[in-house]
Formats: C-alpha cells, structure tokens, sequence
C-alpha cells in the first residue's frame, strides 16, 4: 500500500506537471463555414468561389459541409443549440421559415437595397420566394419546380396524341393508359408537390391572412374523392402518396407510369436509371393551367454568423456570374439568376440537349406558382393535413371527414402558440 | 452481515485528520472513490444532467433562438388531449413489445430442437444466431429489399407459388407495415433468446425427464411441468430484453420505414425524434420524452417485483 501511495503520487505529479507545459491554444483563425445540401460532388465549383472569395479575405477560412436532405435540418439544429451553426445555409423548400420567424436568419433586405445591380439579376417572382413579414431572408441557389414528364411510349399505346390540356383529360389519359401493371398517372408528395393538382382545382391550403384553414370545400371534398377513387383504381398510382423520392422515380424509371408530376430534379435521376429515357421517348410539359409548386434552393445566412458582410460577399460570388454559371453546370441545374441562366442554356444545348426541354419549363409559368405559404408552421401544417388526405387518397376514410378532421388539426396547429 | 454505513467513514471532516490515510479501511474507501469518480462524472454530466434538463425543458416553450417561458403543463395537455399521433405511436409502441413472447416462444422451440442430439444441430445452433451480430441497420436494409413490392424476394416467391397475382407492397402498406417490422425485429434477436434458452436447458437436470419418464409423463407433460418452471426466470429476462427492445428499436423503424405509411409504424421514440428535429418543438419533444421514461420506468418497476424485488441487488462484503 505504501508503494502504491508513492506510484499515485508520482503519477499525479507528473500529470500536473502535463497539464502547466501545455502550449495555449493558438489564436483562433476567423472562420465562415458553409452548409450545403446534398451536393458532396460540386467541389470544382465550390473552391473556384473559395479563391474568389480570398482575394478579398486573405485571413478567413471557409469551411465546407454538405448533408443529405434527411439529415439536413437534423445536423443544422443541433448545430444551432450547440451554440456552433454553419453561417452560410444551402436549404431547400420551405424549411428556413421556421428559422426566419424563430429569429434564426440574417435579413438581407439592407444588403439587397444596397446593390440594385445585383438584385436586379434575379427573377421577381423567384426572389419573394424567400420573402418573409416584409424581410427578405434568402437568395436563390439553384431553382427547380414541377413540371409533368409524359412517357411518350404509353401514350402512343393509348392513342393519345398531346399532353392534358385540363384536369378532366389527365384522369381520362390515365385511364386509358392505365392497365395490368401501368398505371395512368403519379405524383411526388413531398414538399406540397402534389399542390398544383388541388391549385388547378381551386383550392386554397390558408385564408389569404394565413391564419385559418380554407380547404375544406364541397370543390376539394370531391377532387380529394375523384382522386381516391383513381388511386383505388390503380389511376394513380399509390405510391404517389406512400412513397418519398425514390419509390415514384424508380416506378417511372421502370416505363410503367404514362404521366408523372416531379420536379426538374426527377428528370436525371430517373433517366440514369432507364436507358430507354430519351428526348423521344420522354416528354416534359406543364402541368394544365401552368400551376407548378417551387422546390428552389436558396442561400441564406445564420444569425450567429460573426461575419456577415464576408458572408454576404461569398453569396454573392456563389449566385452571380461566373459562380453562378458553375453552380449550374456543376449541378445541372439553373440557377435564379437571369444572366447566368442564358449561358446555362446555352451550355446544356451542347452538352445535354435532352435536359433542356425540362429546364426551360423552370422559367416559365413563374405567376403560378403555388404551394409555398410564407407561413411559420410550414412543417405543422404538412404533418397535420397530409396524413388525413393520404388516409382519404388510400381510402381509409371518406373525404369529407378525412379533410374535417384536417382541417381541425391544421387550425389548432395556427392557433397555438 | 452487510455493512450499510461503510460510506459514513468518508465525511468530510475526516481528511483533516493526519492519520487519515494509515487506516487501512481508509485507503480501500479512497481508491474505491478514485476509481469510480471518472464514472460518476460522466454518468452525472450525460445522463442525470440531461435527465434533469429535459424534465424542465417539458415545462417550457423553448427555442434556441429565443428566451424561454414556462409553458406549465400545456404540453401534457396538448400531448394527452389533442394529440391522436402521440396515442398512435404508444399504441405501436406497446403492440412491438406485446411481439416479444412471440419470438421468445418461436426461440424456445428452436432451442429446444437444437438440445436434442441431432446431426448438426451446432451448424443449425450457428445459423440461428448469426443474425444476432448483424447491425440492426444493415438487418433494416435487408428486410426492406426482401418486402420490396417489385424486386423482393418474399414477393417473388410468392408471385412463383401462384399464391399472388401481383407484388404486395408490404412496407407501404398501412395494416402490413407494423407486422412486418415486427417480423424482422423477431429475425434480429431470435438467435440471442435461444442462445439463453439452450444454456438454460442444458442446466436442467436430466434425471428429473428419466423420473418423469418412468412415472408415465409424455412428451409434452415433460416439457409443460419441467422444463418450463424451469426455465422461467431466463423466459423472463428475454422478456425484459424485449421490451427494452421495443423502446430502442428506433434505427429498425428509420432504415425500413420511417415510421410510415402515416404513422403506421412510428414508436414513442422514433416520433420524439421526428418532433425534435423535423418540427423543431424541442420542448414538445421533450415532454413526450418524460412520458416515454416514465411509462418505462413503471414497467421495470413491474418486472422488479414480479422476478422477487431483487433484481440488481449487490451483497456488500461482511
């Protein structure tokens, strides 16, 4: 025992001893980190903007992260709780309102009145995309919004000659189209992808001032029915409301789906996983009426960015000029920017023509858009109305109480604090 | 005889004493308190601390954006009165855990198949354990390509037997998807109770099935008044492991499932998760987490009593 109080004793000394000769940490290297989602490969790009960007900041290290979308918001809020949150946010859809409306966001309306030659790059209608109580949050990265792909192959099949002009010709082209394993028509859910469908009906999610739930109507008790009994008759294909992404891509992929409702994205996804996908084979037209709901990214920035103005200039070099032309290109995608976006096109025309056609539609149509409340709750509000529509879609519940029972969760979620 | 005050010795006040650390007794308290601090420390800052935080945190309307208010119980009521996902999921939550006699029973079987001498019966000992090792997060992505309604393996030999005509999407079916989790949680430990079992009956005295055998019992009288007695107390640890199971199996539902078709296989805790980090109501998230400890903890105070009160006790050294 004597022993061991020595053998402690010396230990502890020299522990402590450690513990006094640890050098102190070096100063600390300013730092903006940047978040992005779900594109690891866009590395070319993203360092050509890293240089741009240190010409200006010598002294400030940009830090790369990138996230799938379903870990996404999950890594961003534990982020901000700890205290450690990227600065600079690539989000998609609706998510960064919760931020905004929480305080979360920097609002870059003074940074956009400032640079009326910057701001006057971007499409209107893209730009109030991000526009919240007055403030605007956002910038877009890239844009995306649906469109519908028609397989060219089916419709021959079924005799049908043109795209739907109307909401009673996508029902009758998916019946015709619709038999054995094919099925007429199909939808992606996620995000309100499937909203146009219920915009080109007439019907409203929210009252204008956002604060009660407006969807239960005699018009949308019966499209909700109209729809449930198409999906019950293999119309429309069930995975239109069980599935997420890959499920209704693959189903497309497989050429058993005559029409289906996606975003750009979708396009090169399913297309590199059918050979059979060509300008010929596969067409890409509006919905009827032009409704599309927007699944654009934009770039924003964190309150607890120490660096804001640095901030904002690495955003402006990533989503104008040439930054912006590499996003695209690095991407596939276009961008909100109008200048970068003609030489996108022009550079897709050489390289991918069979994209093109898919991303010309992303600029049309841009009065249209719809299932994109500036509301707090986005989240809320999807998690209470879309279990009920999806228990009517699936015919577990009649329409009329599926969305009465909606809309008494949708207004209690408004309601509450 | 135990010695409950043995801690005592260690008051504050003692340390001043010079000929503190002569006694013996003393130095054995010392390195015992050495060597267990470490542990405490972190156990306090990572489990208590929390523990702690959270159940304020369920009193709360909190943002890490904002300032906090006390919300008093309008969660629970929220929770409790308005909120038919939460009673969904606990009813989910329950039915995974009413599963575990299930498996056990099919385990008991196995294992009482592989006690008996039979050629190979260490090959098929192996062959139904192995699928204990494997990550529940690769179990979850192989169950989920063998439901799969186009390219699964269950579907296409059903397709094969005539007894389909077309696939089954069974995970994204509301009344299938549960079963199906379920079925593939039972495939994941099946190996592990029958690995437990097998121990068991291999401690049960043989002469006792010869007396029996002698005194007219069949087969099954045998297995019913022997070997089940028997083996109750380790029945009743696969048991407890199921049900902790059945509040963990959180990756199962993420990989194959997420918790849909619409709730339809969402647990307590796979819903605490999404109403964090998809809704960010960490405070609602919160509540629904005290409930969750609180409904687990009466059930391990259930099996306590029922397995004699004793469970985790420690005889101290006379």
């Amino acid at each position: 025992m004597k022993n061991f109080r020595k053998i402690f004793l010396r230990v502890a000394v020299v522990l402590l001893a450690t513990g006094l000769f640890i050098p102190p940490a070096a100063h600390a290297q300013k730092k903006i980190s940047v978040l992005t989602w779900n594109i690891p490969y866009f590395t070319d790009g993203f360092n050509k903007w890293v240089a741009e960007f240190n010409k200006k900041y010598p002294d400030i290290q940009i830090e790369r992260l990138d996230k799938k979308g379903t870990e996404w918001s999950t890594f961003y809020q534990t982020q901000v709780v700890a205290g450690t949150a990227p600065d600079i946010i690539d989000i998609q859809g609706g998510l960064w309102l919760e931020y905004a409306s929480k305080g979360g966001l920097v609002d870059l309306t003074p940074y956009l009145k400032k640079d009326a030659e910057y701001t006057k790059q971007f499409y209107p209608e893209i730009l109030r995309g991000w526009v919240y109580e007055g403030k605007q949050y956002g910038v877009p990265f890239y844009i995306s919004k649906t469109l519908l792909f028609y397989n060219k192959n089916m419709f021959k099949e079924a005799g049908i000659k043109d795209p739907p002009k109307n909401f009673q010709e996508i029902l009758d082209y998916a019946r015709k189209m619709t038999k054995g394993e094919k099925s007429g028509f199909m939808t992606l859910n996620f995000d309100w992808l499937y909203w146009p469908i219920f915009a080109m009906n007439g019907v409203q999610l929210l009252t204008p001032d956002l604060k009660k739930a407006a969807f239960n109507t005699p018009e949308a008790v019966k499209l909700v029915d109209t729809l449930g009994k198409a999906t019950q008759d293999g119309v429309i294909n069930k995975i239109s409301w069980t599935g997420r992404w890959v499920e209704p891509n693959d189903a497309f992929a497989a050429g058993t789906v005559g029409m289906f409702h996606a975003h750009a994205p979708a396009f090169l996804w399913f297309k590199s996983k059918a050979p059979w996908v060509t300008e010929e084979t596969v067409g890409a037209t509006h919905l009827p009426g032009g409704w599309s709901t927007p699944n654009s990214h934009s770039i924003l920035i964190s309150k607890s960015c120490k660096y804001p103005d640095a901030a904002w200039d690495f955003i402006k070099i990533a989503t104008t000029g040439e930054g912006a032309y590499l996003l695209g290109v690095g991407t596939n995608n276009l961008t909100g920017n109008i200048p970068a976006n003609r030489r996108l096109l022009e550079y897709f025309a050489k390289t991918l023509p069979v994209a093109v056609p898919v991303l010309k539609t992303q600029l049309e149509h841009l009065d249209k858009l719809c299932g994109n409340w500036p509301v707090a709750k986005d989240a809320e509000i999807k998690e209470a109305f879309y279990p009920e529509l999806q228990n009517a879609l699936l015919g577990r519940k009649s329409a009329k109480d599926a969305l009465k029972e909606a809309e008494n969760k949708v207004n209690r979620v408004l309601q509450k604090r | 005889m135990r010695n409950r005050h043995a801690f005592s010795e260690m008051s504050p006040m003692a340390f001043l004493n010079p000929d503190f650390f002569k006694r013996n007794r003393t130095r054995q308290l010392f390195l015992i308190w050495f060597f267990l601090t470490p542990s405490l420390v972190i156990f306090t800052l990572y489990r208590i601390i929390p523990l702690f935080w959270n159940g304020v945190l369920s009193f709360q309307f909190w943002s890490p954006y904002q300032e906090s208010q006390f919300a008093g119980f309008a969660h629970y009521e929220e929770m409790f009165f308005y909120d038919d996902v939460f009673w969904k999921v606990l009813w989910n939550t329950i039915l995974l855990m009413a599963s575990a006699p299930i498996g056990i029973a099919l385990a008991l079987l196995i294992a009482v198949l592989v006690n008996t001498p039979i050629r190979g019966r260490n090959v098929y000992r192996t062959i139904v354990f192995m699928s204990y090792p494997v990550m529940t997060v690769a179990v979850g992505i192989i169950w989920q390509w063998l439901y799969n309604e186009k390219v699964g393996l269950i579907n296409y030999v059903l397709i094969s037997l005539g007894i389909l005509q077309k696939g089954i999407p069974f995970l994204g079916n509301f009344t299938l998807a549960l079963p199906c989790v379920i079925l593939a949680s039972i495939w994941q430990v099946i190996g592990f109770y029958m690995i437990i079992l097998l121990g068991g009956l291999q401690n049960i005295d043989p002469s006792l099935y010869e007396v029996a055998a002698v005194d007219g019992a069949n087969a099954w009288n045998r297995f019913w008044k022997i070997t089940l007695p028997l083996l109750k107390p380790l029945i009743f640890l696969c048991f407890v492991i199921g049900i902790i199971n059945s509040f963990t199996a959180f990756d199962l539902i993420f990989v194959m499932t997420q918790g849909g078709p619409g709730h339809a296989t969402d647990l307590l805790i796979t819903r605490i998760y999404n109403v964090a980090f998809k809704l960010s109501k960490f405070d609602y998230a919160a509540a629904m987490t005290v409930v969750n400890f609180l409904f687990f903890l009466g059930l391990t105070l259930l099996a306590n009593k029922l397995a004699g009160g004793e469970a985790g006790a420690v005889e101290m050294e006379r």
